[in-house]
């Protein structure tokens, strides 16, 4: 079955500089056609996992399989099928766009240059392709990041923190793309961030790495069921009164008085279409009605809950 | 993926940085100076006929030798100097004689103490550790090509530079020389192999060659210092992962080079650094070695290891350290 097929398998990654453990038994495996994050705050090990994935850094112990293919054993072989960014999308600045490209498709088989234009177009860069890369911006030099990832027709797409630094219509070009290449083209995108938000809208499955450690893996769905707890906001009118209707169910509050306002309230998920029913029952208005995206701070909270850390 | 196309990679990358055309502008300038300064000393000096005005040497460097107050590494230069001069007078031949072609030989014996290998250091100490500074190196090593290889066509292209910075100096050279002094003589007689045993002039080895001959040996050996420098320079570059610290490092070593003898003249051991070892075209025309012993077949041996050793330094390096920066 392609649904569950493991295209990129990390197990047991550990690595420590000097005396520090910067990653610590960190496994996962990341399934053909899926988008899957790595989210932990910054300083978590991210980048040293990401490394250890491309064979930029041995593991101490451990050790990452692309399609089966030993990364540190069969390195060539391996990264044929990878395309990546890690850190930062760090190309010759003093070359163009095209240039760059030719550059990296002369390290793949022939026919990587082949895809050039096609790419470009990808990535919306084909009208800049022959400046400088020094006059890119960064969600330029991201764009041309992942056209230089994909020249090699890749299984797996390695991005590291590819929102850092973006502007929200940088970002949603990003995203937009991520989930275009994971659907239509069936790549594997594994994607690192520290913004929950951002994981949420691009991935399918995370797992969360915190001090070297992956904490859970899991849809990130469930993920964010298991952390979101009750709370909802709503914007209703009279908003006074929509509070006093939804203590009902839970604590709710907020400011008295006949005005459109935010109510807070905690209502248990499976209750919030019977809250809403007696809301519309009492002539009350709802707006919106929202459950905040728990914080990174939050899911650590809940999920380290039980742990001595 | 072939090696050529990883060749042409590093070509490309050196030819459109900033410091391929600094290098050729400095030997244009550099060359265009010294034959222009030249000219003007030649001017003041070389009126008289050319037995006259070497006798005339002669006799001043006999009345400083007799005065006894020369240190001893110049009174070696001295003696040295004379016992070729006259070899020349006896020969019929002008010492001082000057041509285009002549001009293109004297400047890669000058030049090579300093300069060419300072110009390989540039090329050779930035071509990995830049890619560390610019972030590159992650891309680069993520491809499906062996860090030996990626390595492997760094070095190709850095020999690549080397020889065409070899190339192009000895063409300004005879641009710039030919229009001073005219560009025909390149079948003109030339005396070389002057040596000194022990403590004497030794002429039993001079022998006479044909200018051209003489040029390309001198250039091959200017280039083939250059190289082993560049092998240097590559291993400081692999090793540090900064350019400014690779350069510095090799900059300093080339200048303790020439300053050591001079210093410390007596210390022997000094003939087994490979600094020492680079005015290999000097050693081969005949200028008294600064230190006893270093002749072309030792120079060469003795660079030939030091490459060998940096670049296999380099390669175990570069093939096992982890990239984190």
């Amino acid at each position: 079955m392609l649904e569950t097929e493991v295209v990129l398998e990390a197990e047991g990654l550990t690595k420590s500089f000097g005396r520090r453990a910067a990653v610590a038994d960190v496994s996962f495996d990341v399934r053909a056609g899926e988008v899957f994050g790595f989210l932990g705050p910054n300083g978590a090990g991210k980048t040293t996992t990401i490394r250890m994935l491309v064979g930029l850094a041995r593991p101490d112990r451990g050790r990452v399989r692309i399609r089966g293919l030993d990364v540190f054993r069969d390195f060539e072989k391996a990264m044929a099928h990878v395309g990546c960014i890690v850190e930062a999308p760090d190309l010759y600045r003093y070359l163009t766009g095209r240039e760059n490209l030719l550059h990296f498709a002369r390290m793949l088989p022939d026919g990587a240059e082949a895809r050039i234009p096609e790419l470009a177009r990808l990535v919306a860069l084909a009208d800049r392709l022959d400046e400088n890369v020094s006059t890119y911006s960064l969600g330029m030099r991201q764009r041309l990041g992942i056209a230089q990832a994909l020249l090699g027709n890749p299984d797996v797409l390695i991005l590291d923190e590819p929102a850092n630094g973006l502007d929200p219509a940088g970002i949603r070009e990003i995203r937009q793309l991520v989930r275009y290449l994971a659907a239509e083209r069936g790549i594997s995108v594994f994607v690192s961030s520290h913004l929950l938000s951002e994981i949420e809208q691009m991935c399918d499955r995370v797992a969360i790495i915190h001090r070297g450690r992956t904490l859970a893996t899991a849809a990130v769905g469930e993920l964010i069921d298991r952390v979101a707890s009750d709370r909802v906001r709503l914007t209703a009118r009279p908003a006074g009164r929509a509070a006093e209707l939804l203590s009902a169910f839970g604590p709710a509050e907020a400011r008295p008085g006949e005005e459109e306002g935010v109510v807070s309230a905690r209502i248990p998920k499976e209750r919030i279409p019977e809250a809403l029913r007696a809301l519309a029952a009492a002539g009350v208005d709802v707006f919106a009605v929202e459950r905040p995206v728990p914080s990174l701070e939050e899911v650590f909270l809940e999920i380290t809950a039980g742990e001595t850390v | 993926m072939r090696f050529s196309g990883l060749v042409e990679n590093e070509i490309l990358k050196i030819a459109r940085q900033r410091r391929f055309r600094v290098v050729m502008l400095i030997l244009v300038v550099l060359i265009g100076l010294i034959v222009f300064a030249q000219v003007r000393g030649r001017e003041r000096f070389l009126r008289k006929e050319w037995r006259v005005e070497t006798q005339e040497r002669m006799a001043q460097m006999q009345n400083m030798l007799r005065d006894g107050r020369m240190p001893p590494s110049w009174q070696r230069w001295t003696r040295f100097e004379l016992g070729r001069l006259q070899y020349h007078l006896d020969r019929g031949i002008d010492p001082n004689a000057i041509s285009g072609p002549l001009f293109v030989r004297g400047f890669a014996n000058a030049a090579s103490y300093l300069l060419l290998p300072l110009l390989a250091i540039v090329f050779a100490s930035d071509i990995v550790s830049a890619e560390f500074a610019q972030g590159t190196i992650k891309l680069l090593l993520t491809r499906p090509v062996g860090r030996a290889w990626v390595l492997a066509s760094k070095l190709a292209a850095v020999t690549l530079a080397i020889t065409i910075t070899a190339l192009f100096g000895a063409f300004v050279a005879y641009l710039f020389g030919g229009i001073a002094y005219g560009y025909q003589g390149w079948g003109a007689p030339i005396l070389t192999g002057f040596r000194f045993a022990g403590e004497r002039f030794d002429p039993s080895s001079v022998r006479s060659v044909a200018l051209w001959e003489d040029t390309i040996l001198v250039f091959g050996l200017a280039w083939f210092s250059m190289l082993c420098v560049g092998a240097i320079a590559l291993l400081t570059s692999v090793l540090l992962r900064s350019t400014a610290a690779a350069m510095g490092t090799m900059l300093a070593a080339l200048i303790a080079g020439t300053i050591l003898p001079r210093l410390a003249p007596s210390w022997e051991s000094q003939k087994f650094l490979f600094v020492t070892n680079l005015p290999l075209p000097d050693y081969y025309s005949g200028s008294p070695p600064p230190i006893s012993g270093l002749t072309v077949p030792f120079g060469v041996e003795v660079l030939a290891v030091w490459a060998a050793a940096a670049l296999a330094i380099a390669f175990a390096v570069f093939l096992r350290r982890d990239v984190l920066a």
